[in-house]
């Protein structure tokens, strides 16, 4: 892992790309609806990096959703019930998120592989249908919870409009991608790797992997109860169905799309996709029909994911380049 | 003595793998482990380092139980082993192999991994440091930034090796380090394993290998169904009539 | 709380139990023989329900007879699905349940689009119920549950007796022995995968009486199915059955002391536990 000077440029710049375009943005447009999906995309991005966390210890984690869902409930109820301010249920949000993982997650982790996909799927419902059915006092039940007001002021500044809040998901995401983007490149980001490859060898070699994994659910489940409570305050309404099965699916399509291999997959697919499903809403039957045709496709002729297709594009044309120059008689390293 | 197991046993469900196992091995010396096929030889390895869990018995390394703790665990006291079937990280360079292996040098964790602080770095390079002289030892230092997965057989048993001793433990256990190796590729390597023992660091070992065995082997300890059935220098090993018995038969592997 | 009572609601819970279990069987199947998890199950038992409307309800063609038409039918589209789509994702979970969603939402949408959103009615083939002592049983649901039950039976012979079910059986323990000894991987995954999705039509065709058919018919029974064959043990055909019953009557009598809505939690209440008790299922083991 001996960066080479290009490679060890390519998380800062990849950063700054990020960090550049989310500033920009609002240099180009003020429209409701651009801004408008532009958060969404922020806030998918900060889900579906969070998810990538895990899967790239091997763990396909469904009910990453939850968390969002567990820390959007916690934060609506702390400011609607008790007053509190939404700067401070920020994140006590997130933190209830993450102090729930660690019993869900440590259940979680004693099977593995399609047990645990399936076992956190179960517990994803029994979530889903808490929020629906019990303490409909408190969570709304099948109605929703409505009224949740939007984040108050801060230093002066007000987030009732649409630019303020887009500013402030921009700001989350970009503290989120570059933690995650940091620790992906470092011995966390290699050891979780690792664990993906061969979790036992990992063992043997002194690092406790159910720690390591458990602290990578803990981890990501912050990062979705953060991105819970901003949706919480940007959408001010609540419904069991957004936490279920569907936006959960939504997120492994953008993370596995993109592609899990590398940290930027996420970046890609869920930019994308995004902006792909926006597109294809005017079709109405036929988006979901195109949509479900693209990823069947995708999957097909790019198993990797899209981020991967740089990549193989460059062997391609280097194999086709060394093919040509081969009737010159001059061999060309591979 | 360094690693000693007492009456260690493992069942799976009606068949006793492992029976009532007594042995010792003492520090820098080069200890191996043989026995005809399906003796439980690679059982005994896994319950010294914690992937099973032992029925009855108690393991002991450095005067201190091992048996019942995480194989993370185990490895942080000292203890590292290889694979029978080559286990390596396919996907990753060389190099990031054996980085992997020096995991315990370095400073673990998700917080200095995102502050990347100054002893993180520090430990870091270190762990890199250590990470090449052990491949340049092992013949792998041409080959550092090849993917693991396309080394040749050779190449990939170093590699286990290396990550293996890259965590620094006193004892190192090597499931059948020659297995698939040409004679002078199991000689360089029997060289190795001598040299580990100049050093300090016990090694035990499994192997088929009956010459090898006999040749750089300091102790013996010889298995048959579960059942240590002798143990001693190699040489008390070839006359014992009960070790003859037991590979009557047994067609020893060409040398 | 009169045993009666109880009784009643365990056979309301085992009612259509059976019919899930085919459903359930169909999925553990093709995880047995192509490692994958077909998301796109429930479009098949859908697209069974379909044929079963326009064949029977529209066309008039005998019940029994548009059963093994529904069967054969969705059979071969399973076979279509696993040429053109899945052959090559042996072992490869996560793109196989990309792919699946793919297909899902393929079929979902072909659906919606060719048959209309709106519910279609199928009329009962039978009516009336049986009474035993003081408990009372529809005769639509028994003979669903029958027909149910020979399907199963069938199932198991054709495993055990013949030769391609015995080839399925062989590549579902160990693909590469299976090879070894002559096997051909990819006509057993073809029709394994084909089986399985003939088991969803076929269970979509006897539910569609008792449901009425629409392009999202598909939802309940797959998650039923999970529940089903994760309880039961992936890879078991007595597992599936196992799990059947056991959801079945859990949930029979869970509705007896909660509303209907809150039951459903009660399936995957039951995941949880087995996954934690014995994660490879009551039955599993392969």
């Amino acid at each position: 892992m001996e960066p080479s000077k290009a490679e060890a440029l390519s998380p800062t710049v990849g950063i700054a790309v990020i960090a550049l375009a989310a500033g920009a943005l609002p240099l180009v447009t003020r429209d409701s609806y651009y801004l408008d999906v532009a958060t969404t995309i922020l806030m998918n991005l900060t889900l579906t990096m969070s998810f990538r966390l895990q899967v790239s210890t091997g763990q396909i984690n469904m009910a990453h959703i939850s968390f969002m869902g567990i820390g959007a409930y916690a934060s609506a109820l702390l400011v609607t019930r008790l007053g509190w301010s939404f700067w401070a249920t920020l994140w006590i949000g997130a933190l209830v998120a993450a102090l729930l993982a660690v019993p869900i997650g440590s259940v979680a982790l004693r099977v593995s592989g399609p047990y645990y996909f399936l076992i956190t799927f179960a517990f994803s419902e029994v979530v889903r249908l808490f929020f629906n059915n019990f303490f409909e006092g408190l969570f709304g039940g099948p109605s929703g919870l409505v009224g949740i007001p939007k984040p108050g002021r801060l230093l002066g500044l007000t987030f009732d409009g649409k630019l303020a809040l887009y500013w402030l998901m921009a700001v989350l995401c970009v503290i989120v991608v570059v933690t995650l983007v940091r620790l992906d490149y470092s011995r966390f980001g290699l050891t979780a790797g690792a664990i993906r490859q061969a979790d036992l060898v990992v063992e043997t070699l002194g690092v406790n992997v159910f720690r390591f994994k458990l602290t990578t659910f803990v981890l990501g489940s912050f990062v979705a109860g953060l991105a819970g409570v901003f949706f919480a305050h940007y959408r001010q309404v609540l419904h069991s169905s957004d936490f279920g099965l569907e936006p959960m699916v939504l997120l492994v399509v953008f993370t596995v799309i993109g592609g899990t291999g590398s940290v930027w997959g996420p970046v890609v697919g869920t930019i994308l996709m995004t902006i792909a499903s926006e597109l294809l809403r005017e079709l109405h039957h036929y988006e979901i029909l195109v949509f479900g045709a693209v990823l069947i496709l995708t999957m097909l002729f790019a198993p990797e994911g899209l981020v991967a297709l740089p990549g193989a594009a460059r062997r391609l044309l280097r194999r086709l380049r060394g093919r040509a120059a081969e009737p010159a008689g001059v061999g060309l390293a591979p | 003595m360094l690693l000693e197991l007492s009456s260690v046993s493992r069942r799976f469900g009606g068949l006793l793998a492992v029976a009532d196992l007594s042995m010792t091995v003492e520090p820098g010396t080069i200890h191996g482990l043989i026995g005809p096929n399906g003796a439980g030889k690679s059982t005994v390895f896994n319950l010294i380092t914690g992937v099973i869990p032992l029925t009855a018995g108690e393991i002991l390394f450095k005067r201190a139980r091992i048996s019942g703790l995480r194989p993370s665990e185990i490895c942080r006291r000292g203890v590292a082993r290889t694979f029978q079937a080559t286990a390596l990280f396919r996907e990753y360079t060389v190099l990031q192999n054996v980085l992997i292996g020096a995991h315990l040098l370095a400073a673990p964790g998700l917080a200095p991994a995102l502050f990347r602080s100054r002893s993180y770095r520090e430990r870091e390079r270190q762990a890199r440091g250590r990470g090449r002289a052990l491949l340049e030892s092992l013949g792998l230092g041409a080959v550092a930034s090849q993917v693991a997965g396309q080394l040749p057989h050779r190449d990939q048993k170093a590699l286990a090796l290396a990550m293996a001793l890259a965590t620094g433990a006193e004892l190192v256990i090597l499931d059948e380090p020659l297995a698939g190796l040409t004679a002078q590729e199991r000689a360089e390597t029997t060289g190795v394993l001598r040299r580990l023992r100049e050093q300090g660091t016990t090694v035990l070992l499994v192997e088929h290998d009956m010459k090898a065995v006999m040749g750089v082997c300091d102790t013996v300890t010889v298995l048959d169904h579960g059942v240590r059935i002798a143990g001693g220098t190699p040489r008390e090993i070839q006359t014992n009539p009960a070790v003859i018995e037991a590979y009557l038969g047994v067609e020893e592997p060409g040398a | 709380m009169s045993i009666e009572l109880l009784v009643q609601a365990l056979l309301n819970g085992f009612g259509l139990a059976m019919v899930y279990v085919l459903v359930a069987l169909g999925l553990t199947l093709i995880f047995s023989i192509l490692e994958i998890i077909n998301f796109a199950h429930g479009e098949f038992y859908m697209l069974g329900g379909y044929v079963t409307y326009y064949a029977y309800a529209l066309f008039g063609l005998n019940y029994f007879a548009t059963l093994v038409l529904a069967i054969l039918t969705v059979g071969l589209a399973g076979v279509v699905a696993e040429r053109l789509i899945f052959h090559d994702l042996r072992g490869r979970a996560l793109n196989a349940f990309i792919v699946s969603l793919g297909l899902l939402w393929v079929m979902q949408a072909s659906a919606q689009l060719a048959f209309g959103v709106l519910d279609k009615p199928v009329p009962s083939a039978f009516s009336g119920v049986v009474r035993l002592g003081g408990l009372v049983i529809s005769v639509e649901r028994l003979v669903v549950s029958l027909s149910a039950i020979v399907l199963i039976v069938a199932l198991y012979l054709f495993l055990r007796l013949s030769r391609p079910g015995r080839a399925m059986r062989a590549v579902a323990q160990d693909p590469e022995a299976a090879a070894l000894q002559g096997v051909n991987i990819d006509a057993v995954s073809a029709l394994g995968f084909g089986v399985g999705c003939a088991l969803a039509g076929g269970a979509g065709g006897l539910l569609a009486p008792v449901f009425a058919v629409s392009p999202a018919m598909g939802a309940l029974p797959v998650v039923k199915a999970f529940i089903i064959i994760i309880v039961g043990g992936m890879g078991s055909l007595p597992g599936a059955v196992l799990g059947g019953l056991l959801l079945g009557g859990v949930e029979g009598l869970g509705a007896l002391f909660m509303g209907s809505a809150a039951v459903n939690i009660l399936g995957f209440v039951m995941v949880i536990v087995v996954l934690l008790v014995r994660p490879r299922g009551l039955v599993g083991g392969a």
